[in-house]
């Protein structure tokens, strides 16, 4: 059997197995993040470029030892490592360090660790796992999925709890992403939807905060308080104007390095960059996205087990959202929800766990001839 | 379904899902990458968010100078410094304060060590430094002061010509006046905005209206001179006016602009257009003549006459003594709608087109009765502008045509002339104004308005005021409303006093003919020279001769006869 030689691959064949054009992708929009946290900070490298690339690396050499370890491996991990990150993020709620208002961080001494961020990734190991040992009968029986919807209510009630919205949707929308591609039935993701619609109301009066409440408001009509809570998202659409079709030339953003745009170099970083590279700019760096997603989705196609597609679609859907959520909140099409655009933004757990994600991905890719042997 | 092997069935459902879940990421792409071309090309489609940050744009460019039709500045940007502290790196506030205090005398020495010791890191000191005043500061040395360029707008005429050029706010938005109805332009452009008003002439209205307004003790006076050809006002004064530098010292009544957006029944100088309305219909002529021994009684009002004459007048002579039953008596002859009509026909319904943002709108009786006809020919029961009643005189005097006053200098308006306008008397009608508005001064009412040489003519107006529905009787507007030269007028000078009180010189009057026409025979007397026009003694009472014939009384007519 072809596969059973990739069972058996020695350490320089897996090394050689990693889709290394994959990589150099990623490292492109790295690098797009280094240039734009360069030119936030005035053109220096100081305080977050030189950080964000020491993160890189170590992320990558992160990535480059997941994606060797052997996919059944990480299959066995799979439910530990959400059982760990779920009791991190119960570590956060009972003690943790405050930071911006929501207690969201572990300091580990040289980073400050945000499971939330590790959570997306644990919860769709956790749930490719769950999946791909049912049979298409249980994924179709409601009472089965009890058990998943069980499973992800914790981390979400959790990280609910920090408070954090914009990281419990996504949570929730990667898992429906995960369930979507099991192949729960569609008319179940209807009542789902149904149930979400009728919750809104509901949730609006009893269950949003206040703060909450008012990102909502200021989403749906940002001019009406243009220097208070408007002021993210009105300051964030001039930026990205004034930039034009071509954009103002690097380090020459005055929007963003004038300080109007707050939190340029984590949250509104795409403003930044397309204030200073224009609409073309803005529309490369979402081509090169487009780019690495469509190659990620053909090599999920390849992989021979239902693990490791599930892992690999559940991996760059992640990554999906990150993108559109935090595109559409900087451009207006969707709530300010604190979400950072991924391998652009400042932030340390966000790199490290979605280039760790990455290595799932990669793990996944470089043993896609693995059959199901051991994978039940 | 269970004859498909498992794995099988998961590859088949798992392809056809992530199919259908990329098509759902590429339309989420296709929305964010929409959304950013429409945000970088068409700027979000909302231009609100995006006009926010031009401010510094307005500071960039600075603000167009105004200026009078002969350059002179009336509004200008001045780049000037202004000072404020950070407390906290304040040591000793009181040594501070002190030499601050012998910099900026006028600034309360205990107010500033309080302001000084109050721990915030921003406080302003001044916002309008000399260069010197800034330059000593400076020197101070106190890391604590610092400095920013502020645009100021300055009007070195000041209050003179407050309530037309009006003022702007401390952001340098125009907020009253020139200012503001022309507030994009002053802001777009660079160069400077032209008036049609001659200070040296707003001077000289000012000066005489503020000497009569203190021998009359008036509250307050209105002056206007407008070129009757082109309809440039060249003079305009509201008083009490302000300083418009500090428009927020100011009380209401002195940013109120009186000669615009004041309306007042002004009396009987409407008897000019009463009488006209019914020349121009050929009602009467200069020998009808009218009953005006008794009171006029119309159910419960009575028309009285001020100058009474208990005897049968003439047309002139109704004219000159001012008679309003002579005048209500004319106004008859016109039917029930003949004066409405040519009120409304002299823009007397409708606010005056004037560029400026502040336009009174008139008062006038809805539904036009006919008891309206009489009362309406000697100015009672509706209220225009100054600025109405000046324009309409205009035309009188003009030959007939109702031109649209200017303030701002256009050459082409100035340049065309009359033709633009509206006729609303023939040629002939206005000469026969101009001839009873120069026995009015030669003979009748308006004496006081005599300028030697410059042949002026008018008719005077003493209203009461009408508060809360009741005329006043010791409340009044005395206005004289006058051309000049009356052979060829070339201007209308109105000048009208609000509540005079009798003086001693006056005998005891507070009429039109003794407040008002003093100011315009001193306007006339110093603003012709000014203008080229020469004083032609032999032509005083040229337009009266051959008028005696209409008088009873017309000693001074027939002496100027005589004379000639």
């Amino acid at each position: 059997m072809p596969g059973l030689a990739r069972d058996r691959m020695s350490l320089v064949d897996r090394l050689f197995a990693i889709n290394w054009s994959f990589l150099l992708l990623l490292t492109m929009i790295a690098g797009i993040g280094f240039a734009s946290l360069y030119s936030a900070a005035g053109g220096h490298f100081d305080p977050w470029a030189g950080k964000q690339m020491a993160r890189f690396a170590l992320g990558m050499a992160g990535l480059i030892v997941t994606a060797m370890i052997d996919i059944r491996i990480w299959r066995k991990l799979a439910y530990p490592f959400f059982g760990f990150v779920c009791l991190l993020l119960l570590w956060v709620e009972l003690k943790g360090h405050i930071g911006m208002g929501a207690q969201r961080w572990i300091n580990l001494g040289f980073m400050q660790l945000q499971p939330s961020e590790l959570m997306k990734v644990a919860t769709v190991l956790a749930l490719a796992r769950l999946f791909s040992g049912a049979t298409p009968d249980d994924v179709r029986n409601p009472l089965f999925l009890l058990l998943p919807l069980g499973m992800i209510a914790v981390p979400v009630g959790l990280v609910l709890s920090q408070p954090d919205l914009g990281t419990a949707l996504t949570i929730l929308m990667v898992s429906g992403a995960m369930f979507f591609l099991a192949g729960v039935s569609y008319w179940m993701f209807g009542l789902a939807l149904a149930g979400v619609a009728a919750a809104v109301p509901l949730s609006w009066m009893f269950l949003l905060r206040d703060y909450q409440k008012k990102r909502v408001e200021t989403f749906l009509n940002p001019e009406s308080d243009p220097l208070g809570s408007g002021y993210h998202i009105t300051q964030s659409k001039i930026a990205l104007g004034s930039g034009g079709i071509t954009g103002k030339g690097f380090l020459e953003g005055t929007q963003s390095r004038l300080n109007f745009l707050p939190e340029k170099q984590t949250d509104f970083i795409f403003t930044l960059f397309t204030e200073e590279w224009g609409m073309v700019g803005g529309l490369g760096l979402m081509a090169l996205f487009i780019l690495l997603l469509a190659y990620g989705y053909v090599m999920a196609f390849q992989s021979q087990n239902q693990f490791g597609r599930l892992l690999s679609a559940g991996i760059l859907s992640n990554f999906f959202f990150y993108i559109f959520v935090n595109t559409g909140m900087v451009m207006g099409l969707l709530p300010v929800v604190g979400v950072p655009l991924p391998l652009v933004s400042y932030g340390g757990t966000v790199m490290l766990s979605v280039l760790f994600g990455f290595g799932l991905f990669m793990s996944a890719y470089v043993h896609r001839d693995t059959k199901r042997q051991g994978m039940d | 379904m269970n004859a498909i092997p498992r794995p099988i069935e998961n590859i088949r459902i798992a392809k056809s899902r992530m199919g259908f879940a990329v098509c759902l990421f590429l339309v989420g792409y296709l929305a964010v990458g929409l959304r950013l071309a429409d945000l970088t090309l068409l700027r979000g489609g909302d231009g609100t968010a995006i006009h926010t940050p031009q401010k510094p744009a307005i500071a960039q460019s600075r603000r167009a100078d105004i200026t009078d039709r002969n350059g002179t500045l009336l509004a200008s940007a001045l780049e000037m410094a202004a000072a404020y502290a950070d407390t906290t790196l304040i040591k000793e506030p009181s040594i501070l304060a002190n030499d601050i205090h012998a910099i900026l005398p006028d600034e309360n020495k205990d107010k500033l060590v309080k302001k000084l010791s109050s721990g915030k890191k921003f406080v302003w000191l001044r916002r309008d430094l000399t260069p010197k005043q800034e330059y000593a500061l400076n020197a101070l040395g106190s890391p604590a002061i610092n400095f920013q360029s502020e645009d100021r707008r300055i009007y070195p005429a000041g209050a003179l010509t407050a309530h037309i050029v009006g003022y702007t706010d401390i952001d340098g938005i125009g907020i009253a006046g020139i200012e503001k109805s022309f507030d994009a332009s002053l802001r777009d452009k660079n160069a400077p905005l032209q008036l049609t008003l001659d200070l040296r002439v707003q001077h000289i209205l000012r000066n005489a209206l503020q000497k009569r307004m203190k021998e009359f003790s008036a509250v307050g006076a209105t002056g206007i001179v407008m070129d009757v050809h082109t309809g440039e006002i060249i003079a305009m004064v509201s008083l009490p006016d302000f300083d418009p530098h500090k428009p927020g010292d100011a009380k209401s009544r002195q940013r109120f602009s009186t000669a615009t957006l004041g309306v007042y029944e002004m009396g009987s100088t409407f008897k000019l257009f009463s009488t006209a309305a019914a020349l121009e219909a050929k009602q009467v002529s200069f020998s009808t003549s009218f009953d005006t021994k008794e009171p006029i009684r119309y159910g419960r009002f009575s028309i009285n006459d001020y100058h009474a004459k208990r005897r049968r007048l003439t047309v002139p002579e109704i004219f000159i003594y001012s008679s309003n039953i002579g005048t209500a008596r004319i106004a008859q002859t016109l039917g029930e709608t003949g004066l409405r009509d040519f009120y409304a026909k002299l823009g007397f319904f409708t606010p005056v087109p004037v560029d400026l943002p502040e336009r009174g709108k008139p008062l006038y009786p809805r539904p036009w009765k006919d008891i309206h006809t009489l009362t309406g020919s000697f100015g009672h029961g509706i209220a225009v502008t100054p600025l109405h009643i000046t324009r309409a005189a205009a035309a009188l005097v003009n030959g007939g045509i109702l031109v649209t006053p200017h303030i701002i200098k256009d050459n082409a308006t100035s340049l065309s002339p009359v033709a633009q306008g509206l006729r609303v008397v023939s040629a002939d009608t206005s000469e026969a104004m101009r001839k009873l508005m120069s026995l009015t001064v030669v003979e009748g009412t308006g004496g006081k308005a005599k300028a030697a040489g410059y042949d002026v003519g008018g008719k005077t107006g003493t209203a009461e005021k009408n508060i809360k529905g009741r005329y006043v009787r010791d409340k009044l507007i005395s206005s004289f409303l006058a051309a000049f030269p009356m052979r060829e007028p070339r201007y209308v000078v109105l000048a009208s006093l609000d509540e005079p009180k009798p003086s001693k010189n006056s005998h005891g009057y507070a009429t039109g003919g003794w407040t008002g026409a003093p100011v315009v025979g001193e306007v006339v007397a110093q603003m012709a020279p000014l203008y080229g026009i020469d004083p032609d003694f032999d032509a005083d009472g040229m337009m009266t001769r051959g008028m005696e014939k209409y008088l009873k009384e017309g000693k001074n007519v027939a002496a100027l006869s005589a004379h000639r």
